[in-house]
């Protein structure tokens, strides 16, 4: 049972962040670790048995019959895995509903997976995902019927609750800038994007318009540098001292073109932060080391 | 007994043909890297590996690539990705862009080892002109931690030639084996020519 710092990017509150740690939770409460080693342990015994009779009795219908065994409890060894995640859910859905946080967060933060999966694939030109399907080998059950389930348990008089969202907005901010950087610098353009404008539906701020930007100016055709451009102008409006905005800003105008704003706004970034590590090679750009 | 021993000689034949060695690249001579117009010239023997991690990229090492890494991209034209891609619409990599300058190498560099390695703990320490291949070029040192939880340190120099990016990184894990070996691998920058 592990958590990663993306997660923080995707869930919006902590009624949504209670529902996933609430899940990996009830796994351990459940003891679905030895639970499964067992599980794994009397198939494979089972099969290894069976494979010894199979061989000793030289006939290939006994043969055929071991290998329809075989797929019976592979099949059933993976249908236990999604079994014990559906139990861990609802176990997870069950602490929400006797907490003082809102349980339909629950689905929320399937739902938002699933808009982040179809985005990235749209941007990236595949086919939508299927979230129905259920394969031989799924650990876990389907996006889909996840979400069903825990939107139909959800206590409906928990519905009015609060989800500690400005409690979670405000723990996460001194974390965000980096958080964001490491999903922009994944080459994700669809996911960055979807969860950049997920977040600000609680409203945009300079950490957003910047990391968006960056988003834009990284993918680099030329009317991202367009859009780029708006972004960082809006997050210099939000923070007049985001000196990376300058940096960014500066490189997007200089490719559109626009050379003597961009040399501008690069300046402005190297008053901003004189010790930039790269100082010295956006230096080069700016008019006066030109004529040396 | 006929059949088996064509099937004996074709096992032969595949498993020998399949098996390329690493070809030495000895000290004080100048070999073309990476299918390329450049060369360069070791100061010390080196290895070079005979899987190469893209089209127009090629590794050397002395001790295994996990501990010494001197890889060579050269002619990398806009829209390509520095390595080979694992999957082209599933898991693409940042490609080096139209009118890229040569401050955006470092970051081309840190989207591609963040994206193809899934890390996350990747930081440019420092970013410099410097003349590479005899032209203005850029040099940059970094430090990330790959997904065997080592640490690693690099250095690399790149130049923009005709719209095409030359590069050379040099990546060794921080403790020992860096220091042991980035002189080396900086006399192999400086003594890289098209």
């Amino acid at each position: 049972m592990r958590v990663f710092t993306g997660l923080f990017l995707r869930v919006r509150n902590e009624a949504e962040l209670g529902a996933v740690l609430g899940h990996e939770f009830g796994h351990f409460e459940s003891r679905h670790t030895l639970n499964f080693f067992k599980a794994r342990r009397s198939s494979s015994d089972l099969l290894a048995w069976s494979a010894l009779l199979t061989s000793m009795s030289g006939s290939y219908s006994v043969h055929r019959s071991f290998q329809d065994l075989e797929l019976a409890v592979y099949g059933s060894l993976f249908r236990h895995s999604r079994d014990q995640e559906r139990q861990a859910d609802l176990l997870g859905l069950s602490y929400l509903n006797g907490s003082e946080l809102r349980p339909q967060a629950a689905e929320a933060v399937w739902r938002t997976i699933i808009a982040e999966t179809e985005a990235s694939a749209k941007a990236r030109g595949l086919r939508k995902p299927n979230f129905k399907a259920i394969a031989f080998t799924a650990s876990h059950p389907p996006e889909a019927e996840r979400a069903n389930y825990l939107s139909q348990l959800a206590d409906p008089a928990g519905a009015s609750r609060d989800d500690g969202s400005t409690r979670y907005s405000e723990a996460l901010s001194p974390w965000l800038p980096i958080l964001l950087e490491d999903q922009v610098k994944l080459n994700d353009f669809g996911a960055s994007d979807f969860l950049i404008e997920n977040l600000a539906e609680a409203g945009w701020s300079a950490d957003l318009w910047f990391a968006r930007g960056e988003l834009y100016r990284t993918r680099g055709a030329q009317r991202d540098y367009i859009n780029a451009i708006t972004f960082y102008e809006s997050a210099i409006k939000a923070n007049p001292s985001h000196a990376l905005a300058f940096r960014g800003l500066g490189l997007s105008m200089i490719k559109t073109g626009r050379r003597t704003d961009g040399q501008a706004a690069l300046s402005e970034y190297l008053k901003l932060k004189p010790d930039a590590s790269d100082a010295n090679m956006l230096k080069l750009l700016l008019p006066g080391e030109q004529a040396k | 007994m006929g059949r088996i021993g064509l099937l004996v000689a074709l096992l032969i034949a595949i498993f020998t043909q399949a098996a390329e060695a690493h070809k030495l690249r000895a000290k004080g001579t100048p070999v073309i890297v990476a299918d390329s117009k450049m060369t360069v010239t070791p100061t010390r023997d080196w290895n070079r590996l005979s899987t190469s991690p893209g089209k127009k990229a090629e590794t050397w090492t002395i001790d295994g690539e996990q501990l010494n890494d001197l890889t060579f991209f050269a002619g990398i034209e806009a829209g390509q990705p520095l390595l080979k891609e694992r999957s082209k619409k599933k898991d693409p990599l940042p490609k080096f862009t139209v009118g890229a300058l040569l401050v955006d190498v470092p970051e081309l560099l840190e989207g591609t080892y963040r994206t193809y390695k899934k890390i996350a703990a990747y930081r440019t320490t420092s970013t410099e002109p410097v003349k590479f291949l005899d032209r203005d070029g850029v040099k940059f040192t970094y430090e990330y931690t790959d997904e065997d939880q080592l640490t690693r340190k690099g250095e690399a120099r790149a130049a923009i030639v005709d719209g095409r990016l030359y590069m050379i990184t040099f990546d060794a894990p921080r403790l020992y084996y860096y220091n042991a070996t980035v002189e080396e691998a900086r006399a192999v920058m400086s003594s890289a020519a098209l």
